[in-house]
């Protein structure tokens, strides 16, 4: 049982699990995610496809597998850093002890100036004591809170995994879209977006530069208007209010759809590309399928927009055609219906994931941790006093080793040749 | 405007003729096992990088903006990189063998760079964010420094057949110092590698609405990541120490290479523009 525990929080169960998670990374970018069975069946092989089902590989990235593994890694990281904590407060404590220096792996004699080279090597100045045999010796230690390096960086990567995985589990995620003037309730929440103004931004070439919508947020109460805020999606630059982020996500077209009879208008609302509308009472949809900017020029010399649409009755096709600007659909009546007023409608996503900032505040301290592991790195130097009155110095640095012995060496040298 | 961007490309030719007499000259120096050449071969890469630098100001003045955001540029963005990192290694480690294994990588590099198109596009809205200039200019550091690394594993795995003593003796250190040399540049290349994703993350948050939807291109730099996680422990415990370490880091910089161009060319996702 102590050996499972042991192995469970130990380096060599960290690096397998790394490994294999990059693996299953890496299959999961190469086989496509989220198609469907028959799918899989025409693009591989009928076992291969059975074999991606089956062990998930259709959505590696919420396999229930590749959660147990992310599940091992944070008890990993966890165990890992409980133990190694006491060990870590003993080792920086320790650090500063001149009672206990370790064993040197940095040797040089005949220093004349013991603070001179710590000058040189950019190190704090000596500190005198005794050393574990109670022999007076000078020391200089730097970047002990190197040490902690490792140990700050797993947190970070514990409070990642955390903030990423709640939020996963948490958040709250909406498409809204509509045009300027229409107010649309985010699905069943009690909250409603009114779009005032969307605007596309547009360089001298044509080339669309940003996209804005102006917007106003309303919580309703009891299907009341409780409370608003005026908020501003751009690209780029999301929108907020009440605890939700609005991301201008993408845009399209859209049309005045009119149904008026004897002159006397009974509907009149705006259809986006794409969605489709009962007419009246009949069984008759009309989908507005795409928008033809200069479809027709009119005796005027002004040019017109054509409106393709598609007709259903139920969810039967019937028929599809194109109509100008104002121009009758037929088939409705003794409806009078046709199209007007092209214009833009915008789409938002409308997320709340409260833990964003536990995901981001994880990446920093394991940011913070790589710094502190990497370019904090602890060193040691020590030096007793020979009766000829030169220092012998003594040195170790974890990290460094050779590289630093080799730094302290060319100090050494530079220090004999200037004197 | 477009004086600047003719300007560009005939630096960016000089460019590749420098980088190339450097190769010639670290190759020479390890042939004839004189020391000036590498002395020369280093002028003539810095004479080149200061060039490059040029060149990539040319360009951005001249497009008007970052010259990070397409293939090509982030092709020659990336090989500057290379020779950047590659030359403070040299001077740092008084190690000019690095240049006679980087040269050849950075010429590819740049290569590569000569076939995309130069063509100045305009940014679509979700590329115009000022954090365009701090993810893509810490994964060309990033790059650049396991560029080294990867280098330095190769020189690591060849140590022991460096058989003449004499020279080699001399100009390459020994493996355990290699292996200190190579964990610096991926000290390097991983804190810059995690900027990188970290204000990637932050970017996609604001421009996409998710900081991490698993695109390729994501998933690819957390696999590089991985990678070099594992060598860092890899090198921390003993026994392993070394040479599978030293595999490791070239297989990262293998992941780095297809994070950049094998993910743009295999698989579809939302990073298409580089
Ligand atoms: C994504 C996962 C991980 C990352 C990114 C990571 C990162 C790091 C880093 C940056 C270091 C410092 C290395 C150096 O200074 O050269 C380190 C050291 C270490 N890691 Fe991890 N680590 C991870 C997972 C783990 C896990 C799960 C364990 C569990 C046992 C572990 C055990 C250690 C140990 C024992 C050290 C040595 C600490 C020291 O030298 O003070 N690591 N890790």
């Amino acid at each position: 049982m102590k050996k499972i525990w042991k192995f469970l929080g130990s380096m060599q169960f960290a690096i397998i699990l790394l490994v294999i998670l990059a693996a299953a990374c890496a299959g999961g970018s190469f086989i496509p995610q989220g198609l469907s069975p028959e799918q899989y069946a025409a693009q591989y092989s009928e076992r291969v496809a059975g074999l991606i089902v089956g062990l998930r590989l259709d959505d590696v990235f919420h396999a229930w597998w590749f959660l147990v593994l992310t599940a091992f890694l944070c008890g990993n990281l966890l165990l890992c850093n409980l133990i190694r904590l006491p060990q870590l407060i003993r080792r920086t404590r320790a650090a500063a002890d001149p009672g206990k220096l370790g064993t040197p792996s940095v040797h040089a004699e005949g220093v004349r100036d013991f603070n001179a080279l710590l000058a040189k090597l950019r190190m704090p100045k000596a500190v005198e004591g005794s050393d574990g045999e109670g022999r007076p010796v000078r020391y200089s230690v730097q970047n002990r809170i190197g040490l902690w390096g490792a140990w700050v960086c797993h947190l970070g990567i514990l409070l990642l995994i955390l903030g990423f995985t709640l939020g996963q589990m948490t958040k709250e995620e909406y498409t809204v879209y509509g045009v300027p003037g229409e107010t649309k309730r985010i699905a069943e929440q009690d909250y409603a977006v009114r779009i005032n103004d969307f605007r596309v931004d547009r360089q001298e070439n044509g080339f669309v530069q940003q996209y804005t919508s102006d917007l106003t947020i309303l919580e309703l109460s009891g299907g009341e208007q409780a409370a608003a805020i005026d908020t501003q999606a751009s690209v780029n630059h999301p929108g907020s209010a009440f605890g939700f982020k609005i991301y201008q996500n993408a845009m399209g077209d859209a049309a005045k759809l009119s149904v008026r009879k004897d002159g006397e208008t009974l509907q009149e609302s705006y259809l986006c590309v794409g969605d489709a509308l009962q007419i009246m009472g009949t069984p008759l949809y009309l989908q507005l399928q795409s928008i033809l900017p200069d479809y027709e020029t009119g005796a005027d010399g002004h040019t017109r927009s054509g409106f393709a649409y598609l007709i259903y009755v139920g969810d039967e096709f019937y028929t599809m055609s194109v109509r100008a600007e104002g121009e009758q659909i037929a088939d409705f009546k003794p409806y009078e219906v046709f199209f007007s007023e092209p214009c833009s409608y915008t789409l938002l996503q409308i997320k709340r994931d409260r833990f964003t900032p536990l995901a981001l505040v994880g990446g920093v301290v394991t940011l913070l941790g790589l710094l502190l592991a990497f370019y904090l790195q602890t060193r040691k130097l020590w030096a007793r006093r020979e009766e000829d009155g030169t220092w012998t110095v003594f040195g170790s640095s974890p990290k460094g080793g050779a590289l630093f012995a080799d730094r302290v060496k060319d100090a050494v040298e530079q220090l004999k040749n200037q004197s | 405007m477009n004086t600047l961007l003719n300007v560009e490309n005939i630096l960016f030719y000089a460019v590749i003729c420098l980088y190339f007499l450097a190769m010639i000259g670290y190759f020479l120096f390890i042939g004839l096992k004189k020391e000036r050449l590498a002395k020369a071969a280093a002028i003539v890469q810095t004479v080149g990088l200061l060039l490059h630098t040029a060149a990539l100001i040319c360009r951005g003045i001249g497009a008007g903006r970052l010259p990070m955001t397409n293939q090509y540029e982030f092709a020659t963005s990336f090989a500057w990189g290379l020779c950047l990192v590659s030359l403070v290694f040299i001077a740092k480690f008084k190690f000019p063998v690095i240049g006679a294994f980087a040269a050849p990588v950075i010429l590819l590099l740049i290569g590569y760079a000569a076939m995309q198109s130069k063509e100045v596009k305009d940014l679509m809205p979700s590329l115009r964010s000022s954090w365009l200039g701090f993810h893509v200019s810490t994964a060309i550091i990033a790059y650049g420094s396991f560029g080294v690394s990867f280098v330095l594993g190769i020189i690591f795995l060849l140590r022991e057949k460096m058989k003449d003593k004499g020279f080699w003796d001399q100009h390459v250190p020994s493996r355990e110092k290699l292996d200190l040399i190579s964990y610096r540049s991926v000290c390097l290349g991983l804190l810059f590698l995690t900027f990188t994703i970290i204000s990637g993350a932050i970017w996609a948050e604001q421009a996409w609405g998710s900081y991490w939807s698993w695109d390729p291109k994501e998933t690819w730099s957390l696999v590089t990541w991985l990678i070099y996680a594992v060598y860092l422990h890899l090198r921390i415990r003993r026994g392993w120490k070394g040479k599978t370490a030293a595999v490791f880091a070239v297989v990262g910089f293998i992941c780095v290479m297809f994070t950049y161009v094998g993910v743009n060319t295999f698989l579809p996702g939302i990073h298409s523009y580089a």
